[in-house]
């Protein structure tokens, strides 16, 4: 709330320096005079002003001189009211029953208020002339303002997302060291800090281990990036969310082989095109609602009988309750992440591994951060039933067969793809080892060595041409 | 047996993995890329700031680095964001230390 008034405030300096500099920009370019111009206006008003307070000082100006004529009658009546309020020494100079009929007189006490006069000017002189100087860097004031409130706003986002990972692991902790013997490790020789890995001001990570059917759980927060002022504005064109991103890594034996997969419509278009897994398994989206899930779901499977025997009744309840939080449930024994550019040839498929991935949404608008950590404590609850689910599932004969199928077709079609690039590597490689072969023994003293060797060369070079014409004779038979 | 003694505690102590820190290849195209590119422009725009004298430059250079820091990763090199950071810096320095004048903004033209 207080970053979105900051925001606020910043937006409208910017809109009102913008509109004042177009103003300002107008005025003092289109004369060069301009500010000459400024000053004698600055001084009708003074004495103008001073005339309407019923100071009948000396004045300058010609002009003046008509006016003070004109009002004659007005500063006589309020004349009265002044001399009682001001105990100035000069009041008696002011007093305009003093001047009267003494012409001669006039000019010496006029003098003397021109004296008090011009100081006055140049008072305001210096000010006016110091003010449009630093009037004049209004843009650098407004780029250090702006940077002002952007490390105001990145402390403020940073305690925030701070928070938020603090309260999701003291509300999950119990949950989590119940299920695991290793909560907390930063992957560093000693186990030093435990708890929550700080990545960066808007991502945390947890690694827990040590538990039956898994290798281990890394769990991702994923915060909106408070900390960013840039990104927090970005946000109000296009929301985000805070996420959670579960990560299960499945042991060798407890998965059976099968990718599955369902996410909401968004997601899973853009999950079936990145993931390398989905896009070679699962070609087709089907809508979630043939499975009794909500209709924002989309299911991607490889195989029919696994999305019945996964979406059982409770899963189906699950995800139908928390629909609004549930961005996506990935399982797959084939995982290795997001597709790789089109343009890199490998020559090795990925590696994969057995992984159950999960994201959530965490709902922190418009509750407190503990409430929604709260919240979605069910959802962690759904990621271990889903692990031991996995682990107990084995497909059907056929299922299983086809699935193997698959995974040989797929590494067939692959190994299709780089045979060129694999022969032409074999190729090099056997061509380099022939010529460091070469250079050893031409660089041997011995010249019958080097006879002997070209012979073997000789011999072995008409033994490659041979089995040809053996194939030619073959033939005429 | 072992089963049964399990049963109800899923723990594992024996079968405890420590954290592998990811692979920089597999995981390079999930990676938040925002540090990275902002390092790039806030090095552009402060070489712009400090050869061609513009001072709008400058200034966008130390706004590129300020991004560049609030989104950088723990274990990212902090050499890098403070090299980014003196560059941005120096850069409007040297700016307003060869002309004081104050900036105009590249819009001035186009408001007129």
């Amino acid at each position: 709330m207080m970053r979105l008034l900051l925001v606020l405030i910043h937006i409208s300096l910017v809109a009102t320096q913008i509109w004042v500099s177009a103003h300002f920009r107008d005025e003092v370019e289109d004369n060069e005079f301009a500010e000459f111009e400024d000053f004698e206006d600055e001084d009708d008003k003074i004495v103008v002003e001073d005339i309407g307070q019923g100071r009948p000082l000396k004045p300058s100006g010609s002009n003046i001189n008509n006016i003070i004529e004109e009002n004659g009658e007005e500063e006589e009546e309020e004349d009265d009211g002044i001399v009682e309020d001001e105990d100035n020494e000069f009041d008696h100079f002011q007093d305009e029953e003093e001047f009267e009929g003494y012409d001669s007189d006039r000019l010496s006490p006029g003098n003397k208020v021109d004296d008090k006069e011009v100081p006055k000017i140049t008072i305001t002189k210096v000010p006016l002339h110091l003010r449009t100087n630093w009037d004049s860097f209004y843009l650098e004031m407004l780029m250090v303002a702006g940077l002002v409130v952007y490390f105001l706003n990145f402390f403020a986002g940073k305690s925030k997302n701070n928070k938020l990972a603090n309260i999701w692991y003291s509300t999950h902790r119990t949950m989590l060291e119940e299920n695991f013997s290793l909560v907390g490790d930063d992957g560093k020789m000693e186990n030093e800090s435990g708890g929550l890995m700080k990545e960066s001001e808007n991502m945390y990570m947890l690694w827990c281990s040590g538990r039956t059917c898994c290798e281990g759980m890394l769990v991702e927060l994923k915060f909106i990036k408070r900390q960013d002022l840039v990104a927090v504005l970005a946000q109000l064109m296009r929301p985000a969310q805070d996420q959670i991103h579960v990560r299960v890594d499945m042991s060798k034996d407890d998965m059976d082989t099968f990718v599955f997969c369902i996410a909401s419509k968004k997601t899973a278009a853009r999950l079936a095109k990145d993931m390398a897994d989905l896009s070679v398994y699962c070609p087709e989206r089907r809508s979630g609602e043939k499975f009794g899930l909500p209709a924002s779901f989309s299911l991607l499977s490889e195989m029919a009988e696994v999305s019945s025997a996964m979406l059982d009744s409770k899963v189906v309840s699950t995800i139908t309750k928390y629909a609004d939080l549930i961005d996506y449930i990935h399982f797959s024994d084939q995982f290795s992440g997001p597709k790789q550019p089109e343009d890199t040839t490998l020559t090795k498929l990925p590696d994969t591994k057995k992984a159950l991935l999960f994201g959530f949404n965490v709902p922190v608008k418009g509750k407190s951060a503990t409430e929604a950590m709260e919240h979605i404590r069910p959802l962690m609850q759904l990621v271990f039933y889903c692990m031991e689910k996995v682990k107990r599932y084995r497909m059907g004969k056929e299922a299983k067969n086809k699935a193997d199928k698959n995974r040989l077709r797929v590494e067939e079609a692959f190994l299709k793809t780089t045979h060129a690039a694999r022969a032409e590597a074999a190729a090099a490689r056997r061509e380099e080892k022939k010529r460091l072969e070469k250079e050893r023994i031409l660089q041997e003293d011995d010249p019958e060595k080097q006879r002997k060797w070209e012979e073997r060369e000789m011999k072995r070079q008409m033994k490659k041409k041979a089995p040809k014409m053996k194939q030619l004779k073959v033939k005429a038979l | 047996m072992h089963n049964t003694n399990h049963s109800s505690d899923p723990r594992r102590p024996d079968k405890e993995h420590r954290y592998k820190l990811p692979i920089n290849n597999m995981q390079a195209s999930g990676e938040d890329l925002t540090p990275d590119y902002m390092n790039i422009l806030g090095m552009i725009f402060s070489m712009c700031g400090l050869m061609m004298r513009l001072k709008w430059c400058a200034w966008v250079a130390l706004y590129c680095s300020c991004i560049s820091f609030a989104n950088s990763r723990i274990n990212d090199d902090t050499k890098q964001i403070l090299s980014s950071f003196m560059l941005s810096i120096s850069a409007v320095v040297m700016s307003y230390l060869q002309n004081p004048q104050p900036m105009t903004p590249p819009w001035a033209s186009a408001i007129q």
